[in-house]
C-alpha cells in the first residue's frame, strides 16, 4: 500500500522532472544565441577532438615553407618554422578547452564544498574559510605561477591547471556560503536534521541542489574565463612551455608586429578559435541562466 | 539620505583613486586627458620634433635602446663596459679612437705607444680634459677604470682577458705606464673601446654591481654629450657636452627611447638608427622606404654552451660525458637553421669556415648516429634537457622550437625556457642544460676569451677548465699571421675535442638609418655593439 | 561603523603578514641562492669562503622563520630593501607604482563611466540600436583576449594611422605634457576599457531593468513624474549601488590585466617591473611587489565592504 504510493509519487515526480525538462529545452531552444554557442561548441569540440584522434600533424617543422598563407594543402597556412597551423589549432583547442574545462569543473567543485562548509556550520570554520579565500584572492595569480615554476622546474601543464583551480574558486564559494547561510535557517533544513539525517546528507543532498543553477552557469562562463586566462599567462612568458601547443602559445605569433601586419593568418586563426569559442560559451552560459534562472520562470 | 551619503563616499573613493593616479604620473595634468578629445588628437597629428631644436641647424636626433637584449633596463644608461650602443658612445670616449675595421686605431683621449718588446705601454693623456661635471679627467680615471672594470660582474670578457695581463701600472702626471706579463697583439684595440668613466662619480658604487649603481641614472660623461634628462621607463635625453674639448657635433639634442622592439619603434618612426639580425626585423625594415639598410660585416656568433660545472666543482652530472654532446650536436641541422637569419654561414669552431686558419672540421647532421650514440653513451632519455635562451624575438623563438624538435626527434625530452640571460643563469641556477646566446663579437680572440680558466663568468660554465690557457695566451700574443693561424689551429683542435659550445653560425648584421639623417660621405659602420668613428659631428638630422 | 570599519582594516595586518609569509617560504624553496647574483662569479671563484662569510652576515644561513622576521621587521619600518642588483627597491616601486595607478584608475573611470551609460541607456531603450551595438561590444570585448586587442590597436593606431605611439609613457620630444599623456595613455587604456566596459554593461543594464521594472519606479510613473526623473533620481540612484560593488569587484581584475597590457605597450609600469622581476628570479622584488599588489587588492575588497555596510546594516550586523 505504502509501498505503490511511493511509487507513484516518484513517477509523479519524474513525470513532472520531464515536462520541466521539455519546457527547457524548448525554451532554451527558442534562445537563437544559445543554440548557435551550443552548435559553435560542439563544433569546434569534435573538431579538435576528431584532429587529435586522427592524429593530425602538429609538430613538425618544415622551414622551406614556412610562413606560407593559407592554401589547398595548408588551408589556415603555416606557421613561422612551417608547421601546419590548421593542425596546431586543433590540437591547441584540445589544450585549450581541457585547461579551461577542468580548471572550471574542479574550481566550482572547491568553491562549492568549501561554500557548503563554510556557510553550513559557520563560527570559526566559516571564518577560517573566508579567510583562506580572501588570502587567495589577494594574491596574484602571476607570483603563484613563477613560483611554481621556479620550485617544480618545470612550465608542465600541471603548473597552471593547479594554479588556476587554486585560484579559481573563491566566486562560487562567496555564492554557496551566501546561500547556504541564508538556507540552512529554513524549515525543511531544520526538519530533515530533527530526522537525523547526517550533516553531509543535508549539506549536498538538501541544501547544494538549491544553488546549483548558478554553479552550472558561473562554470561555464568560468570555461571562457579560464581559456583567456591561459592565453594572458602565455603572452607573458609565463604559460605551458611552447612546445604545447596551446591557443595562448599559438597566438603568441602575433607578438611580433611583422607578423601582425605581414602574416595574418598566424594570429587570425587561433585569435579568431579563441574569440569563437569563448562567445560560443558566453552565449550558451547566458542561454542556460535564461532557462534555469528560477526568478525568471 | 544615508544612501545618497554612501553613493557620494563611494564614488569620492573612485575620484580619489583616479586623482591619485593621475597626480602621480611624471607631474602631468591632474585631470583626465581625455576630457577634451578632439583637440588633443588634432593637437597630435603633427609632432614635428624639430620645433625644439634651437637654432635648427643640426636637429634633434632620435636613438632608440632595445630592452630585451636581457642587459639593457629601461631606468638607466646602459654599461658601455658591456655592450657599446650608439648612445654611449656619445657619452664616453676611450683612450683610442678606432676605425671601422676596430682595428686601426688613432689618439682619442690619450697617444698610446708600445715598447719594442710589446711588454710596456706609455699612454699620455691629452692636456685640458674634463668631465662633463667639470672635473679633470686625469690618468687617475684611467687607472681606476681599468682596476674596477676588473672588479664588475657584467662586463665584456675581451676587458678581462686583456687588462688580466696587466702586471704593473702607474701614474706620473698625465702619462701612465702599463706593464704587461706578455704581449697582447689587440691591446691597442681593446683601448680604442674601453671607455674611461669617472673615478669620482662612481668610486663609492660597489665595484660588482657597478652597472646598476644611481649613477647610470644622471651621468658624468666625457664626450659630445651629457645627460639632460632622464625618464625612467621611457627615456633619457642627452644635450650638448659643453666640457667636450673638441669641435661640437652639428645635432644639438639626442633624444634615446626605451623600446622592446626595434621594428614597431621604426614604423611609428621613433627612431633614427636602428641595428641588428633577426629576419623580422631585417625583412620588416626593408619593406620601410624611409629606411635605408646598410650591411655591417660583424663576426656575430650565434651559439649554445653546455652547462658543465663551475669552479665550485659543482657540477651538471649529465652533460660531462662529451659523447653526449657530441651527439647532441649531431642530432641539429645546422645548415637548416642558418636560412631563419637573412645571412648565416654555419660554424664549426670559433673560426669562420671562410678563414684561411679554418681547420675543415665539421659537425655534421646524423640524426640517427646521434640517437645511438647518446643510448650508447648511457644517456638518460627520460631526463628532460633543460634549455635557457633570452632573446624573446620570433627568430630566435623559431629557432629554439626548431633545436627542441631537432632533439626530440633523437629521442630526448627537452624543455626550453626564455630566461634573464643565456650566461648567468646557466651557474646561478644550474638548472639548465644549454644556453643559448648571441655574441657580437669583437674578434675571434673574444670567442676563444671565454675559455680561459680565469674568464669571470665562463669559468663556472666550463669548470675553470685550463687546457685552452695556452693556446689562449699564444694566440693573444701573436703579433704575425703564421703565429696567428697556428694558435688558430690549436684552438680549433681544443675545441672541437671538449665541445663545451655548439657553434651555430654567424649572422649577417645591418644598421638601418632613417632618411631623415644626413650622414657625410663615407661612413663606415662598424660593428653596433662596439665604438668607431663616424664623423659623427659631421651629422645633421633634418 | 567606525569600529567595523577599524575591524576590517586590522584584519588586512595578518592576512597580508600570511601572503607574505607564503611568498617567502615559496621562494625560498626555489633554491636560488642571492649570493650568485651579488658577488662577481670570479670573486666566488677564488675565494668561496668570502660566500660564506657574507651569507652568514646577510643572515642567509638563520632559520627561514627568523629571516622572514627580520625582513618583516624592515617592511614595517620602511626599509623595502635592494634586488639583487643591489638597487633600492622603494625607488623602483615609487618609480613604477604611479603609472600603473594612473592606467588602472583612468580603465576604471572610463569604464564606469561608458559601461555604465550604455548599460542604462541600453536599459530605457531596450532593444534599440544602443542596446544592440552595446551588447555586440560587451561580447566581443569578453571574447576577444585583450592583448590581441592590444596589438591589434597598435597595428591601427600606431602603425597604419601613426597617431598615437605605440610605447612607453612619456615621449622624449613632447611639448605638452597633457596632451602627451593623453597621447601615450589613449591606447592602453582604451584595451583595458574594451575588457572592462563589456562586464559593467551587462550588469548595469540588468540592474537597471530589474529596478525600472518594479513596484515603487511604476508608482513613482503612475503619480506623474516626468520619465527623465524617474530614470534619473529613481532608477539611476538604485541601480548604482550593486553596480559600484562589481565596479570594486573589479579591481583585481583590471591589476592582471595591466600585466599583460604593459607589456603588450612597454608600458613601464609595475606589472612590467613585476613580470621582469620574475624571468630574472630576482626574488627581494618579486616579494615586495606581491605585497604591494595584495594590499592594493585588499583595500578594494574592504571597499567593497564598506559600501556594502553603508548599504545593507544586516551585513554589519552579521560580522
Amino acid at each position: 500500500m505504502s509501498e505503490t504510493a511511493t511509487v507513484s509519487i516518484k513517477e509523479q515526480n519524474k513525470s513532472a522532472a520531464s515536462s520541466l525538462m521539455k519546457k527547457n529545452l524548448r525554451k532554451f531552444l527558442r534562445n537563437k544565441l544559445a543554440v548557435l554557442g551550443l552548435v559553435v561548441i560542439l563544433v569546434i569540440l569534435v573538431a579538435c577532438v576528431a584532429g587529435a584522434l586522427l592524429g593530425v600533424d602538429y609538430s613538425t617543422p618544415n622551414p622551406p615553407i614556412m610562413r606560407q598563407a593559407p592554401s589547398g594543402e595548408h588551408i589556415f597556412g603555416t606557421d613561422t618554422i612551417g608547421r601546419d597551423l590548421f593542425a596546431r589549432v586543433l590540437f591547441g583547442g584540445c589544450y585549450s578547452i581541457f585547461i579551461g574545462v577542468f580548471c572550471a569543473v574542479l574550481s566550482s567543485v572547491l568553491g562549492a564544498v568549501l561554500g557548503a562548509i563554510a556557510g553550513y556550520f559557520g563560527k570559526w570554520a566559516d571564518m577560517i574559510i573566508v579567510r583562506i579565500s580572501e588570502i587567495f584572492q589577494a594574491f596574484p595569480q602571476l607570483v603563484l605561477v613563477m613560483m611554481l615554476v621556479a620550485i617544480l622546474k618545470e612550465r608542465s601543464i600541471n603548473n597552471m591547471l593547479f594554479v588556476f583551480v587554486i585560484t579559481g574558486w573563491m566566486t562560487t564559494f562567496r555564492m554557496v556560503r551566501n546561500e547556504f547561510m541564508s538556507l540552512k535557517n529554513e524549515t525543511y533544513v531544520k526538519v530533515c536534521e530533527a530526522f537525523g539525517m547526517s550533516r553531509s546528507n543535508v549539506m549536498f543532498k538538501q541544501i547544494l541542489p538549491n544553488v546549483m543553477t548558478p554553479i552550472i552557469v558561473s562554470t561555464t562562463t568560468n570555461v571562457a574565463y579560464f581559456i583567456l586566462q591561459e592565453a594572458s599567462l602565455s603572452f607573458i612568458g609565463l604559460g605551458v612551455s611552447d612546445s604545447t601547443p596551446t591557443w595562448g602559445n599559438i597566438l603568441n605569433a602575433a607578438k611580433s608586429i611583422d607578423v601582425v601586419q605581414n602574416q595574418w593568418w598566424l594570429w587570425v586563426f587561433p585569435g579568431l578559435a579563441i574569440s569563437l569559442f569563448v562567445l560560443a560559451i558566453n552565449f550558451f552560459g547566458d542561454g542556460l541562466r535564461d532557462v534555469l534562472d528560477a526568478k525568471q520562470q | 539620505m544615508k544612501k545618497l551619503l554612501s553613493l557620494m563616499l563611494a564614488l569620492s573613493m573612485m575620484l580619489a583613486l583616479a586623482a591619485c593616479g593621475g597626480g602621480g604620473g611624471n607631474g602631468g595634468g591632474g585631470t583626465p586627458p581625455a576630457s577634451n578629445p578632439p583637440a588633443g588628437s588634432t593637437g597630435d597629428q603633427t609632432p614635428p620634433p624639430a620645433d625644439g631644436g634651437g637654432n635648427g641647424s643640426g636637429g634633434v636626433l632620435r636613438l632608440a635602446l632595445s630592452t630585451n637584449d636581457g642587459s639593457t633596463k629601461d631606468d638607466r644608461v646602459p654599461t658601455p663596459w658591456l655592450n657599446h650602443n650608439m648612445a654611449t658612445n656619445l657619452m664616453w670616449r676611450c683612450l683610442l679612437l678606432a676605425d671601422s675595421s676596430l682595428t686601426k686605431t688613432s689618439p682619442d683621449l690619450a697617444e698610446v705607444t708600445i715598447s719594442d718588446d710589446g711588454l710596456t705601454y706609455t699612454i699620455t693623456m691629452k692636456d685640458g680634459l674634463k668631465w662633463s661635471d667639470g672635473e679633470p679627467l686625469t690618468a687617475d680615471d684611467v687607472l681606476w677604470s681599468i682596476d674596477a672594470v676588473m672588479a664588475a660582474t657584467n662586463k665584456n670578457s675581451i676587458y678581462s682577458a686583456a687588462f688580466g695581463k696587466i702586471t704593473e701600472k702607474s701614474a706620473d702626471g698625465n702619462v701612465i705606464t702599463l706593464v704587461l706579463d706578455s704581449p697582447y697583439a689587440s691591446m691597442m684595440d681593446i683601448l680604442a673601446q674601453f671607455s674611461i668613466l669617472p673615478k669620482h662619480s662612481l668610486e663609492s658604487a660597489d665595484p660588482a654591481t657597478i652597472d646598476t649603481a644611481d649613477f647610470w641614472k644622471d651621468p658624468v660623461t666625457s664626450g659630445y654629450y651629457m645627460m639632460d634628462e632622464m625618464s625612467v621607463g621611457n627615456y633619457f635625453t642627452l644635450k650638448l657636452n659643453p666640457n667636450y674639448e673638441g669641435t661640437a657635433p652639428k645635432i644639438e639634442k639626442v633624444t634615446v627611447s626605451f623600446v622592446t622592439d626595434f621594428l614597431t619603434a621604426a614604423q611609428a618612426g621613433s627612431a633614427d638608427f636602428l641595428y641588428g639580425n633577426a629576419s623580422d626585423l631585417v625583412s620588416g625594415m626593408e619593406s620601410l622606404s624611409n629606411y635605408q639598410s646598410i650591411p655591417v660585416d660583424v663576426l656575430f656568433y650565434k651559439y649554445f654552451q653546455f652547462n658543465m660545472k663551475g669552479v665550485d666543482g659543482n657540477e651538471n652530472e649529465a652533460m660531462q660525458n662529451v659523447e653526449v654532446r657530441k651527439a647532441l650536436i649531431k642530432a641539429i641541422d645546422r645548415i637548416t637553421l642558418a636560412g631563419f637569419y637573412p645571412t648565416a654561414n654555419v660554424l664549426n669552431s670559433g673560426v669562420p669556415n671562410s678563414h684561411e686558419a679554418y681547420n675543415g672540421f665539421e659537425y655534421e647532421y646524423n640524426p640517427e648516429q646521434a640517437k645511438a650514440d647518446l643510448v650508447a653513451a648511457g644517456y638518460d632519455m627520460d631526463r628532460t634537457l633543460r634549455i635557457c635562451y633570452y632573446n624573446n624575438d620570433q627568430t630566435s623563438i623559431d629557432l629554439i622550437n626548431m633545436v627542441v624538435y631537432y632533439l626530440e626527434q633523437a629521442g630526448l625530452k627537452v624543455e626550453a625556457t626564455l630566461s634573464n640571460d643565456g650566461t648567468t643563469d646557466l651557474f646561478t641556477t644550474r638548472n639548465y642544460d644549454m644556453g643559448f646566446k648571441g655574441k657580437s663579437s669583437f674578434s675571434m680572440e673574444e670567442w676563444y676569451s671565454e675559455y680561459m680558466s680565469t674568464d669571470a663568468l665562463f669559468a663556472n660554465i666550463f669548470g675553470g677548465d685550463t687546457a685552452f690557457d695556452d693556446a689562449i695566451a699564444k694566440l693573444a700574443s701573436s703579433t704575425n699571421d703564421a703565429d696567428k693561424n697556428a694558435a688558430l689551429a690549436e684552438l680549433q683542435a681544443l675545441e672541437q675535442e671538449k665541445v663545451y659550445k655548439v657553434p651555430m653560425f654567424t649572422v649577417g648584421n645591418y644598421v638601418f638609418v632613417s632618411n631623415n639623417v644626413n650622414m657625410p660621405a663615407g661612413v663606415e659602420f662598424c660593428n653596433p655593439l662596439y665604438t668607431c668613428d663616424i664623423d659623427f659631428a659631421n651629422w645633421t638630422v633634418a | 561603523m567606525l569600529k567595523f570599519i577599524a575591524k576590517k582594516l586590522l584584519l588586512m595586518i595578518p592576512m597580508l603578514i600570511v601572503i607574505s609569509l607564503i611568498v617567502y617560504l615559496g621562494l625560498k624553496s626555489t633554491g636560488v641562492d642571492p649570493i650568485n647574483s651579488m658577488i662577481p662569479p670570479e670573486v666566488l671563484s677564488q675565494n668561496p669562503e668570502l660566500a660564506e662569510q657574507m651569507r652568514e652576515e646577510l643572515g642567509y644561513n638563520d632559520p627561514v622563520l627568523i629571516q622572514y622576521a627580520r625582513w618583516l621587521g624592515n617592511i614595517v619600518r620602511g626599509d623595502f630593501g635592494y634586488t639583487m642588483k643591489n638597487e633600492k627597491i622603494i625607488d623602483i616601486v615609487a618609480a613604477r607604482l604611479p603609472y600603473t595607478l594612473e592606467l588602472s584608475a583612468y580603465a576604471m573611470l572610463f569604464s564606469a563611466v561608458i559601461g555604465i551609460g550604455i548599460g542604462i541607456i541600453s536599459a530605457i531603450r531596450q532593444n534599440g540600436i544602443v542596446d544592440y551595438i552595446g551588447r555586440v561590444l560587451a561580447v566581443l570585448g569578453q571574447a576577444v583576449p585583450q592583448f590581441l586587442v592590444g596589438i591589434i590597436l597598435i597595428w591601427i593606431f600606431s602603425i597604419k594611422l601613426g597617431i598615437f605611439p605605440a610605447s612607453n609613457r612619456v615621449s622624449p620630444d613632447a611639448t605638452n605634457a597633457f596632451v602627451d599623456a593623453f597621447m601615450h595613455l589613449f591606447l592602453p587604456v582604451l584595451t583595458l576599457t574594451i575588457g572592462m566596459v563589456a562586464v559593467l554593461m551587462r550588469y548595469a543594464r540588468n540592474t537597471m531593468l530589474d529596478v525600472l521594472n518594479s513596484d515603487y519606479i511604476k508608482t513613482a510613473r503612475s503619480k506623474g513624474i516626468p520619465e527623465w526623473k524617474v530614470y534619473l533620481k529613481h532608477g539611476f540612484r538604485n541601480a548604482m549601488k550593486p553596480v559600484l560593488v562589481i565596479l570594486m569587484f573589479r579591481i583585481p581584475t583590471l591589476i592582471g590585466g595591466s600585466v599583460v597590457i604593459e607589456s603588450v605597450f612597454s608600458y613601464p609600469g609595475i606589472g612590467t617591473t613585476m613580470t621582469n622581476a620574475i624571468t630574472n628570479m630576482d626574488y627581494n622584488l618579486v616579494l615586495v611587489i606581491t605585497l604591494i599588489i595584495a594590499a592594493v587588492m585588499l583595500i578594494c575588497s574592504f571597499m567593497v565592504d564598506v559600501i556594502n555596510a553603508l548599504l545593507d546594516p544586516r551585513v554589519r550586523l552579521g560580522e
